[in-house]
């Protein structure tokens, strides 16, 4: 049966029970600042061009606002006075298997949570939020997508989310290891695998082993030259991905986070560093100790920061001159709108490229490449992503750059897709990658 | 006491306590603990949120739609003049034609949204009957007390008119006039934690 099958044939068994769960995890949810927001909205629109979604293809489904009142209906009708008493006035509706398909096609089918809207908010709605709220819900309902359930499962079963082998990992890092051995020409050159008591244990997306190689291994060439005293683990703790964000089951979530806090106390690190990853920056270093309840007796930093701290502080040196391409920069929402990380990939960028051009808008204001939120892992909502990314690709045609730098991987793909897609003929690259051919002696 | 201010009281008293009891629901939802470590300062996101966050630099939503911005800003400055009317009126000072000028201004902006709202299909489409009711009650309230300022014996029908308004107010989106300012300090706490609030460049 094909994904949407199986989501369609369940939401045709839902029972009044499952209603009752999914609204008891949604209230579960809700704090003092969610039950804020939903009392806020002014119904004024003006978040609609905000999002990429409804940039590309203006429906009125495609308003922020829009997807908010779908979920705002149901808080009103099951959660206030007004909402039961008057529900017409105030447009309240009860959970029902239409609403519950609005939801699933609202907050998994036309948001990638990237939160744009929420800075354009007349009030400064956290959208975001309560879509989160409504995605948990919906999980409870048994309504997660599933072919995003099955990456979510993958880590869970594997400890990754390619279902890499122990074996495969392993032989992958040894094999960079000779790469970078004889790119530097230094047979020293290591990618240290599980070495106790290494300052940094260093985190990377499945995606570099599987797809990317030279991903890896332009980090770990980083490392090398700023004589880092590094590791990488090879059991479960390895992978920084947490598509629990995006399921946003946090118990998962959480047991996902697990796993990098027991690396961390297997090998006795002092700072975890979570590679070129925007969901997984935002998960280990924002949301792992929300979901864990406690917080770290680690330090989280992105690889971003570290190759600023070494530039300002001399241990790396770049030449621009090897970069004459002209560069631009995708912020990825959870890294920076969300994540704050938003100078150090500049500073990094322009010590290292010599052409290095600003999309219009940036930093905090950039627009989501489309695939955020899990939308990288719905199949079912392919094409509304590639749609939805033509917002990016504009943005790029625009600088007539080049060369795409982003410091993340699911961006990597989606931009990938849109380079076909939109014809952009462009090459996409990590930050990591950009430096490592930058290293002078 | 003339029956319509002492029904302003009234209702006034109505809509203060509704407001409080809602915002007391709101707070027995409690407060989100946060374990991680802040990279910002939670506080300083506050501030921008209330004073530079707000401003069309700040939001594109802003610039794009600068027609209904300035319809919003005009709006709500007449509903504040027409509450300081209110206000004058209670205490028997009188209603300045100057501030009856601004709450009339307030009004066409009041007309304009809603004019909007009821010609945009999409506006339309995330409306509900609220909405509009909300909307001719806070013009209906402004236009009066500026046509008040102006005309004295309308002023029974402007007080009527205020009874409606402060009753109704919890009830709707008006309820906004509360729920703005937890919701703007919810944001620029968030952003302001994490680093990204007041921007960097
Ligand atoms: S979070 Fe992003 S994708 Fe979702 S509604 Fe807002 S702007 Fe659109
Ligand atoms: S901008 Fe904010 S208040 Fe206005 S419709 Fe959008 S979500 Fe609601």
């Amino acid at each position: 049966m094909s994904d949407v099958d199986e989501l369609e044939t369940r939401l045709e068994a839902l029972t009044e029970a499952d209603f009752q769960r999914g609204l008891e995890v949604f209230r579960s949810k809700l704090k003092e600042a969610e039950a804020a927001f939903l009392n806020a909205c002014v119904h004024c629109g003006l978040c609609a061009e905000s999002c990429h979604y409804y940039r590309m293809d203006p429906v009125l489904e495609n308003i922020p606002a829009a997807k908010l009142e779908t979920i705002a209906a149901v808080f009103k009708r099951h959660f206030t006075t007004m909402g039961k008493v008057a529900p017409g006035l105030v447009g309240a509706r009860s959970m029902d298997k239409d609403m519950a398909r609005a939801w699933v096609d609202a907050v998994f089918g036309r948001c990638s949570l990237c939160g744009r809207c929420s800075l354009n908010c007349t009030v400064g709605i956290l959208l975001p939020r309560l879509f989160r709220a409504a995605r948990a819900a919906l999980g409870a309902m048994g309504l997660t997508p599933p072919d995003l359930q099955a990456t979510v499962d993958t880590a869970l079963k594997h400890g990754n989310n390619m279902a890499i082998t122990r074996e495969d990992w392993v032989e992958t890092v040894q094999w960079i290891e000779e790469e970078l051995q004889m790119e530097t020409g230094d047979p020293e050159a290591r990618l240290p695998l599980d070495k106790h008591g290494a300052k940094i244990l260093f985190t990377v997306n499945p995606r570099e082993p599987k797809f990317f190689p030279l991903s890896l291994q332009a980090s770990a060439k980083v490392f090398w030259a700023a004589k880092e005293d590094w590791t990488l683990t090879a059991d479960h703790g390895w992978d920084l991905t947490n598509y629990g964000l995006f399921n946003c089951k946090d118990e998962e979530a959480g047991l996902i986070t697990q796993n990098l806090v027991d690396a961390m106390a297997r090998l006795g690190c002092e700072t975890l560093v979570i590679g070129e990853c925007g969901h997984g920056f935002a998960s280990a270093r924002w949301e792992g100790e929300e979901w864990l309840k406690q917080g770290f007796p680690f330090k989280v930093m992105s690889i971003l920061e570290l190759m600023d701290e070494y530039l300002r502080d001399g241990r790396i040196k770049v030449d621009p001159a090897k970069h004459p391409k002209k560069v631009t920069l995708h912020d990825p929402c959870n890294l920076v709108r969300h994540g704050g990380i938003c100078e150090a990939q500049r500073r990094v960028l322009r010590a290292s490229a010599a052409d290095f051009v600003e999309m219009t808008p940036n930093r905090e204001h950039n627009f989501c490449c489309g695939g955020g939120g899990g939308q990288l892992a719905m199949g079912r909502y392919k094409a509304r992503r590639l749609n939805s990314g033509g917002m990016k690709a504009q943005q790029i045609r625009d600088t007539a750059a080049e060369v795409v730098v982003t410091p993340c991987h699911n961006c990597v793909d989606q931009l990938g897709e849109l380079n076909k897609e939109y014809k952009l003929k462009v090459q996409i690259k990590t930050v990591a990658e950009i430096v490592a051919d930058a290293l002078v002696p | 006491m003339n029956p319509l201010l002492a029904g302003v009281m009234l209702a006034t008293i109505w809509c203060a306590g509704a407001l409080v009891v809602l915002y007391m629901r709101t707070k027995a939802f409690g407060v989100r603990q946060l374990h991680s470590r802040p990279a910002g300062d939670a506080r300083a996101g506050v501030r921008y949120a209330f004073t530079q966050g707000m401003a069309p630099q700040a939001k594109e939503s802003v610039r794009m739609n600068p027609l209904s911005y300035l319809a919003g800003m005009l709006y709500h400055t007449g509903i504040f003049a027409g509450l300081a009317l209110l206000g004058l009126k209670l205490s028997g000072l009188g209603t300045p034609r100057v501030l009856g000028i601004v709450a009339l201004l307030g009004a066409t902006g009041g007309i304009a949204l809603l004019g909007k709202r009821m010609f945009k299909a999409h506006l339309r489409g995330i409306s509900c009957p609220d909405d509009f009711v909300s909307n001719l009650l806070a013009t209906g309230f402004a236009a009066l007390a500026g046509i008040t300022c102006f005309l004295p014996s309308f002023a029974s029908l402007w007080l009527i008119e205020t009874i409606a308004l402060l009753i109704y107010a919890p009830l709707g989106k008006i309820r906004h006039c509360l729920f703005f300012f937890p919701t703007r300090y919810h944001f620029g706490a968030f952003f302001g934690r994490r680093g990204v609030l007041p921007p960097t460049a």
